[in-house]
């Protein structure tokens, strides 16, 4: 067979992949693609050309920001405000308490350690639907009803973090700690100077996990929030499609709004949030 | 001394995380279950021991909830896993071009499932984007989810366009883990693609798999979302899952005994299916 021959079916190969792939991710963009086309479109236009069906649908014309003007009228920019205030304070706070969590128990050996770790690991493999209920008695007891800490105390504490921050600290070889411990480097310097760089892009993995867990938070806001008057944006949207159901440019805007934040901050961290989850997954 | 203030950080490590687990975790655990055995009596709670258990076990309405919960559960994971593994399988894949692929299938990651089920209800509605489609191949509108023989269907799509990425995420990381030199030995021996995806990359999945099978499961037994807003259980019923007609027991109906009753049956009936898997699986291990 010659070269060119090779060359040849290489290329259709390649040809036939590419087609697949791009049949496949047209099923995965299809729904947003169109949410995004629609929002642009005024709201009389949004199921034109869509039954009976031309391509034209998938193409806003004439493009219209009309929808994200109303969706700011309507409050969704303090709605926005609000959900990012809880997901950096969750973030932030989560960080700190699960990497210490798991530092603790990748370097110290203690009385019991298996158990409570695997206990750790155990409380939080149950999804937080299935404490929703009764969480909500226990912050009625505390009286956190209606406030910001009934949002942002449980998401703190993520099972998942802090064993991606064990088995991080777990790998870092012993020789950094023996070396410092004898010469009388204190422990807040052997942490903040040693271990917090160290697990950097751990903590990148960790931030997302926790930021996405708080952003797309739905069943626990509506619970912990009765009167409603601090809405997050799951719970904000859902309210809006019942109230506004038929003003569909702005459901659209609404949604494509509420997708873009966290899809602009996964796409450039892609890899940490990837090796974040498949390191958690696998290595249990 | 270094051990005196190596246990004093130790504490200071543990302490604000191990609360967490104790306060957010374990105590509504302990509350679901002591407050199963309660019930309200005009505004005080009385004892009643297994009284709410008694009435949801005769309650037609909860064997009906508990049969579409296992037989939504029944669909949804297996085709959420099949899925998910095709995807990992064509992700993992290097040709020129393929990040942005890549990019594509991690998309809905980033939807949230309120999301995906404002846009998905949109689109099933009746003069909508599916319906449209189809038109076009010459089937005749379908009332997705207003009528009963379809929307638990439905709720299964939007559940799995939205889940399948985030679980190729795990199996993702099986397959990086599994050293390119057993592919190369197998292709030496001439050994065809689909005998190594069954004699090799299938098992060396199993640790992956097993995981993704347990928390997926976990997720679905436990789905709220969709049905909250998009059928309400309704129609007829037909979506009414377990977990919804918790939150309808307690917030509309105001029983909050009742409400964690069928709270503990699910997490029972989970951690038994779980069990079940891990047995079956791991047995499945010894025997090859």
């Amino acid at each position: 067979m010659a070269a060119s021959d090779l060359k040849i079916r290489d290329g259709l190969r390649l040809g036939l992949g590419h087609l697949g792939y791009a049949a496949i991710a047209f099923v995965f963009l299809l729904p947003l693609w169109w949410a995004v086309v629609s929002s642009l479109r005024p709201n009389t236009r949004v199921f034109a050309d869509v039954f009976p069906f031309t391509p034209k649908a998938l193409l806003p014309s004439p493009v219209s920001l009309e929808a994200y003007v109303g969706i700011i009228q309507l409050g969704f920019g303090q709605i926005i405000l609000n959900t990012l205030l809880v997901a950096a304070i969750t973030t932030i706070a989560g960080l700190t308490l699960n990497a210490a969590a798991g530092f603790a128990f990748a370097i110290f050996d203690f009385k019991g350690k298996r158990i409570i770790l695997s206990l750790v690991i155990l409380s939080f493999m149950l999804p937080f639907e299935a404490i929703a209920l009764p969480l909500y008695n226990v912050m009625r007891q505390l009286g956190w009803l209606d406030s910001i800490a009934a949002l942002v105390a449980p998401g703190i504490t993520n099972g998942l973090v802090m064993f991606l921050f064990y088995q991080f600290f777990r790998q870092v070889p012993m020789d950094y700690l023996e070396a410092a411990r004898p010469d009388g480097v204190s422990w807040p310097n052997i942490l903040l100077r040693i271990y917090v760089p160290l697990s950097l892009p751990t903590c990148i993995s960790a931030a997302l996990l926790l930021f996405v867990f708080q952003w797309e938070a739905f069943l626990w806001p509506l619970l912990a929030m009765p009167s409603q008057e601090f809405k997050v944006i799951q719970v904000g949207m859902a309210a809006f499609q019942q109230q506004y159901g038929t003003i569909w440019n702005q459901l659209f805007a609404v949604a494509v709004v509420t997708a873009l934040i966290p899809i602009a901050l996964l796409l450039p961290l892609q890899r940490h949030y990837v090796q974040g989850l498949a390191g958690a997954g696998i290595k249990g | 001394m270094i051990r005196q203030s190596s246990q004093a950080l130790l504490v200071a490590l543990l302490a604000p995380a191990l609360l967490g687990l104790l306060v957010f975790r374990l105590y509504p655990i302990a509350i679901a279950i002591i407050s199963s055995f309660y019930t309200t009596v005009f505004g005080d709670a009385a004892f009643t021991g297994f009284g709410n258990y008694a009435s949801l076990f005769s309650d037609r309405v909860f064997w009906k909830s508990l049969q579409v919960t296992l037989w939504f559960n029944l669909l949804v994971n297996p085709i959420q896993i099949a899925i998910s593994l095709g995807l990992a399988l064509l992700y993992v894949r290097g040709f020129p071009g393929a990040g942005v692929y890549q990019v594509f299938f991690l998309m809905p990651i980033g939807v949230s499932v309120p999301t995906a089920v404002i846009v998905w209800r949109v689109m099933l509605s009746q003069g909508g984007l599916a319906n449209g489609l189809l038109d076009l191949v010459g089937v005749a509108p379908q009332a997705w989810l207003t009528s009963s023989r379809l929307a638990l269907y439905s709720i299964i799509a939007i559940a799995t366009w939205k889940g399948a990425s985030y679980w190729m995420v795990f199996i993702v990381g099986g397959l990086q883990n599994i050293s390119p030199e057993l592919y190369d030995a197998a292709r030496v021996d001439g050994v065809r693609p689909w005998q190594r995806l069954i004699f090799i990359t299938l098992p060396l999945l199993r640790p992956a798999l097993l995981f993704v099978l347990a928390a997926d499961v976990s997720i679905n037994f436990l789905l709220f979302a969709p049905i909250y807003m998009l059928t309400q259980g309704g129609p007829a019923g037909s979506t009414d899952v377990l977990m919804y007609e918790a939150y309808k027991q307690g917030f509309i109906f105001g029983d909050m005994g009742r409400a964690m009753a069928v709270v503990v049956v699910i997490v029972a009936v989970l951690l038994i299916v779980v069990a079940l898997q891990f047995k079956l699986l791991s047995a499945r291990e010894q025997g090859a």
